[in-house]
């Protein structure tokens, strides 16, 4: 992981995703009417967004053909609505608190160190595919611990950039990933 | 996310089968505090599982197992955030103790009274022993908790105790004995002004809801929630969900709506969860779906949620959102309230607008327009971050000042920071300095100095957070959130913080400070929705506040750069903040 490592794809990332698998969430998602099946599309996306870190366009179709629209509406909504992500997620997944509260205890520095040592910015993925970050515009809700990150499943809090580092080489280190948890 | 009922709850079919309920959930929630019980309490919220409390409550329930009389109990989290991971803890014969920062390896010593140093207060009004009453602790001495009254107390997990503690009554009143007239009489007298920020009354958005004649209607609830700095609303969903349900059920028997739905922010999982748990044992038990409890009312429920959008907690761009579209405002008229989901009446609340319902109907109008002050009645939830000592969520009437917010109840700044200015109405309005501290905060006095109330979000900022890169940061989340339907917002935003970017490195002219402001002219006067209107107030606050920084930097050709280093040789802790990136 770093700025000298130049990879030309993603390796820990699932290039693909197993529309069985998709077929099988969206049988979940029953509706009676036009309306109720519009309203759903958001949430059948979030499922599925959040089960394969992403969602592709292949599996952006089959949402489609669910729910009798057009593979553009869909894909509409995956370009406009920031948590959703139309590229794979890399080996570990960390979402950067950069709410207000984050911001005035100096989150803008762990935003810069991403940029400037890791190469990214958000929603990017490090050219080695270990890590995928998220700048969270909205808030993590943990302002008396600011700034935090989540990166997997844990949280770590009061973080400058050295810990941060810390945090992230520790992480990449012991392997796991999102998956894992 | 399929969230299943309980399913051995009983289905209610009658007026007296509900109220039998009610009695037997009451008498199973005196049953938990029998004296010769220990009853161990752990708050379980997002902000306090990231400190581990899903580890302590494992070791509370470990601790529990082979012992009959510890029964271990999960709530919401009650707004203390720096107490957490919290524990309270009621052994035989004595008020609970409640504990903050317990580790999971420290639960054995504080359930068995070997860690009193931990202890920060106990319930009731006397002290026991050495420890103080918690209520007269600064953080809760100022607070009335009307939205918040139940949790930290209820485990919002089960409707059972959530009916012992009063929930649905007010909804059993407007079914049985209350007309939908006398209900929004109510609700218009107690003067409850919207919660989202705009404070337009909610009584009189019902009442036109009333009088709409088109058909079906629907009743929408924004817990979208997508400011920068606020967490209210998803701490009621996560604390108490029930009581925002039964707000939008009474909402839709008033209204006569066919259909309420609540639109919670994708970016919340445990919220979203506790409130669809809610959702499916309230329909289980019969109080929503058709003929509830015999009454001949029929109420149906969806629960929708957002995709981390922040322009969806507008109304419209809601509504488009909820219908399975971009979420793009429009043009108005036509309000909501004649066209709004499916082109049909709508009533849209905030939740915490929709959570001051219940008790508005058992204790009326006059009781709630009684507290906070004459024009902004009631409690407000409010939030103030940044580097101070007590931090949390707390619920305290309309028409306290912004000092005993930040230096009573926050417990002041932190050693070693240096106390600027608060930033005010989340991205929406302008900073306060300290000679603004003593305003009353409610709907309509802060206004008056470029201040706002917003949904209740104050961000204090140390002497270390320059105003100029305070103003970038706040301006370009704007240009990130515009949803580029609308020129002005969609290529006004980015020219301001190109601008700004142009001062911080040094190059700006005073000629930029003009422009500064007449580019935030047009996006105001121009931009379609209440984004783009507002989009600027943050940096023409900045801009206003703080004239000498912004001035030097363009006279100096010093940006940002040297500011701050003259700064960080005088402050003892201080943030580098000078580099452009998002």
């Amino acid at each position: 992981l770093g700025v000298s490592q130049v990879a030309e794809t993603s390796q820990a990332g699932e290039a693909e995703i197993d529309l069985e698998v998709v077929r099988e969430m969206l049988s979940h998602f029953t509706y009676s009417d036009f309306q109720e099946a519009q309203e759903l599309i958001l949430s059948a996306l979030q499922e599925i967004n959040e089960h394969f870190g992403w969602v592709s366009l292949e599996a952006a179709k089959v949402v489609a053909d669910h729910f009798g629209t057009t593979d553009n509406r869909v894909y509409g909504l995956l370009t406009f609505y920031a948590d959703f992500r139309t590229e794979p997620r890399g080996k570990h997944f960390m979402l950067l608190c950069h709410g207000m509260s984050c911001y005035v205890m100096g989150s803008q520095n762990l935003v810069d160190e991403l940029e400037q040592r890791y190469g990214i910015t958000d929603g990017g993925t490090t050219a080695d595919g270990e890590l995928t970050v998220q700048v969270v515009n909205g808030c993590l809700g943990v302002c008396d611990k600011a700034p935090i990150v989540k990166l997997d499943a844990d949280y770590h809090h009061d973080l400058t950039v050295e810990t941060f580092n810390d945090v992230l080489q520790r992480a990449i280190a012991s392997g796991g990933g999102w998956r894992h948890h | 996310m399929h969230v299943h009922g309980d399913s051995t709850l009983p289905r209610l079919t009658s007026r007296s089968a509900f109220e039998q309920f009610a009695a037997t959930a009451t008498d199973k929630w005196n049953a938990i505090w029998s004296p010769v019980n220990t009853v161990v309490t752990v708050g379980v919220g997002s902000s306090s599982i990231a400190k581990g409390a899903e580890r302590v409550l494992e070791a509370a329930a470990q601790y529990a197992l082979p012992k009959t009389n510890v029964t271990v109990r999960t709530t919401g989290v009650d707004g203390a955030d720096w107490m957490e991971v919290q524990v309270g803890v009621r052994r035989s014969g004595a008020p609970i103790v409640f504990y903050a920062n317990v580790q999971p390896e420290e639960i054995a010593d504080v359930i068995e009274g070997r860690l009193e140093s931990k202890a920060i207060g106990v319930d009731g009004d006397q002290p026991y022993g050495d420890i103080p009453p918690l209520k007269d602790h600064p953080f809760f001495k100022h607070q009335h908790r009307i939205v918040m009254k139940d949790i930290g107390i209820i485990d919002p997990e089960s409707i059972e105790e959530a009916i012992a503690r009063g929930a649905y009554s007010a909804y059993f009143k407007v079914l049985f004995e209350m007309s939908a007239e006398d209900a929004i009489a109510e609700m218009t007298a107690a003067n409850l002004r919207g919660r989202g920020g705009a404070g337009f009354p909610a009584g009189i958005k019902w009442e036109s809801g009333r009088k709409a004649r088109n058909s079906p209607k629907y009743i929408v609830c924004n817990s979208h929630e997508g400011e920068p700095n606020v967490y209210k609303d998803r701490r009621i969903h996560e604390g108490d969900p029930h009581r925002i349900l039964e707000g939008l059920l009474i909402a839709c028997v008033v209204v006569g709506a066919e259909r309420a739905y609540n639109y919670i922010g994708g970016e919340y999982p445990l919220a979203i969860r506790r409130f669809r748990k809610a959702v499916a044992d309230a329909t289980r038990l019969g109080l929503v779906g058709k003929n509830v409890l015999g009454s001949g009312k029929n109420v149906a429920f969806r629960v929708r949620t957002g995709g981390g959008a922040y322009i969806c907690g507008e109304g419209s761009a809601l509504m488009y959102s909820v219908m399975g579209v971009r979420g793009q405002p429009r043009t108005k008229p036509p309000r909501s309230v004649e066209e709004g989901l499916w082109k049909r009446p709508t009533v849209a609340n905030n939740t915490e607008t929709v959570a001051n319902v219940r008790e508005i109907v058992l204790n009326g109008g006059a009781w709630f327009a009684s507290i906070g002050t004459e024009k902004s009645a009631g409690t407000k939830m409010m939030t103030v971050q940044g580097p101070l000592k007590t931090m949390g969520l707390v619920e305290v009437p309309m028409g306290v000042t912004l000092r005993t917010l930040i230096e009573e109840i926050w417990g002041g700044m932190r050693d070693g920071h240096i106390f600027k200015g608060v930033q005010t109405g989340g991205v929406s309005a302008g900073p306060l300095k300290d000679e603004h501290l003593d305003l009353p905060v409610d709907f309509d006095s802060l206004t008056d100095v470029g201040g706002m109330l917003g949904s209740g979000g104050f961000v204090v900022f140390d002497d270390s957070v320059s105003s100029i890169d305070f103003a970038r940061y706040l301006t370009a989340f704007n240009r990130y959130e515009s949803c580029s339907k609308c020129v002005p917002c969609q290529r006004g935003n980015p020219a301001l913080v190109e601008i700004i970017d142009r001062i911080r490195l040094g190059r700006g002219t005073k000629a930029d400070l003009a422009l500064l402001r007449r580019t935030s002219k047009h996006i105001i006067e121009l931009s379609l929705c209440g984004l783009g209107q507002v989009a600027p107030m943050p940096l023409l606050g900045m801009m206003d506040q703080y004239p000498d920084e912004w001035e030097s930097a363009v006279s100096n050709n010093t940006g940002t750069t040297l500011w701050l280093s003259e700064r960080k040789t005088s402050a003892a802790a201080s943030v580098d903040t000078t580099t452009a990136a998002d």
